[in-house]
């Protein structure tokens, strides 16, 4: 690029699009962690479902299986932030808004004694706000839809009895992370 | 009568360093280098240029052992961004 050339109105308007778009382009595509999480609730989900039809006593130690992807997520998260060239706004707001989503289920499990664990939907309902805002920010409209899958399938939590939320949930989770994050990752290889 | 466009903005590589901060957080010296295709020496002294008017800030570190060269914006700079683009319609809507 020549430093000096003279540069009409047009040709500055043009330049300033073009650096904006290029910009733009360099949100990050996450097709990693909505795989990971997918299989990880998915597995999670079915693994409740399964151990209290069987009547075992500790249903929800299969929860336990989140802790090494929270750790792996922290971790992974920070390293590709310390590799990365250029942190746009969108990388910044992707980023903020699945933290506060994470400070807020942490939260929702730590105190769901107090509601009686009646917090499966309310968790689905969570999920679908991220899931359709990384949609809108990556411009990926599979991960809008998979936003609007959670929301429907946390009124159908509402509505089933609780073994039956379960399986909600994991048809929520294969629906609003795993289809889009395959189709995200397919869309990353390209 | 039109206002007169900053001269320093008015220049293409300063105007895309400008036009990629403004979009950008944070930028490295490797993208701003990528995204304008400039030589290394000829963006150095025009983000010197943009650093000494107050439009940006440059933050010298290091990766590792590789040493680091981070960009940002500054308040000014992006009031002076929005005056260049505000004149520039002036020109383009004539």
């Amino acid at each position: 690029m020549k430093p000096e050339a003279p540069m009409t109105a047009e040709q500055s308007l043009a330049l300033i699009t073009r650096m904006i778009d290029q910009a733009k382009g360099n949100v990050t595509r996450n097709a990693f962690y909505f795989l990971l999480w997918g299989w990880i609730v998915l597995i999670a989900n079915l693994g409740m479902f399964v151990l209290i039809k069987l009547s075992y006593p500790y249903p929800f130690a299969i929860w336990l299986i989140t802790i090494p992807a929270w750790a792996y997520t922290m971790y992974a998260s920070f390293k590709r932030q310390k590799e990365t060239s250029a942190l746009t706004h969108l990388d910044s707001i992707s980023g903020w808004l699945w933290i506060t989503f994470g400070v807020c289920i942490i939260t929702l499990i730590a105190f769901g004694y107090r509601i009686n664990f009646q917090i499966n939907p309310v968790i689905l309902l969570f999920c679908s706000i991220p899931t359709f805002m990384s949609g809108v920010i990556l411009r990926f409209t599979p991960l809008k839809f998979g936003g609007v899958m959670f929301w429907i399938f946390a009124i159908v939590s509402f509505i089933v009895g609780h073994e039956y939320q379960f399986l909600s949930g994991a048809a929520a989770i294969a629906f609003g992370y795993l289809v889009p994050g395959y189709l995200l990752k397919r869309k990353e290889s390209q | 009568m039109f206002d007169e466009l900053d001269p320093l903005l008015h220049s293409q590589l300063r105007l895309a360093v400008m036009s990629l901060l403004i979009s950008a957080e944070a930028a490295e010296f490797t993208f701003l280098k990528e995204k304008t295709n400039a030589t290394a020496g000829n963006l150095s002294v025009q983000l010197d240029k943009l650093q000494e008017a107050g439009y940006i800030t440059v933050e010298k570190s290091f990766k590792g052992k590789k040493p680091l060269t981070t960009c940002r914006i500054t308040t000014k700079g992006i009031q002076a961004f929005e005056k260049y683009v505000n004149t520039l319609k002036q020109y383009i809507n004539k």
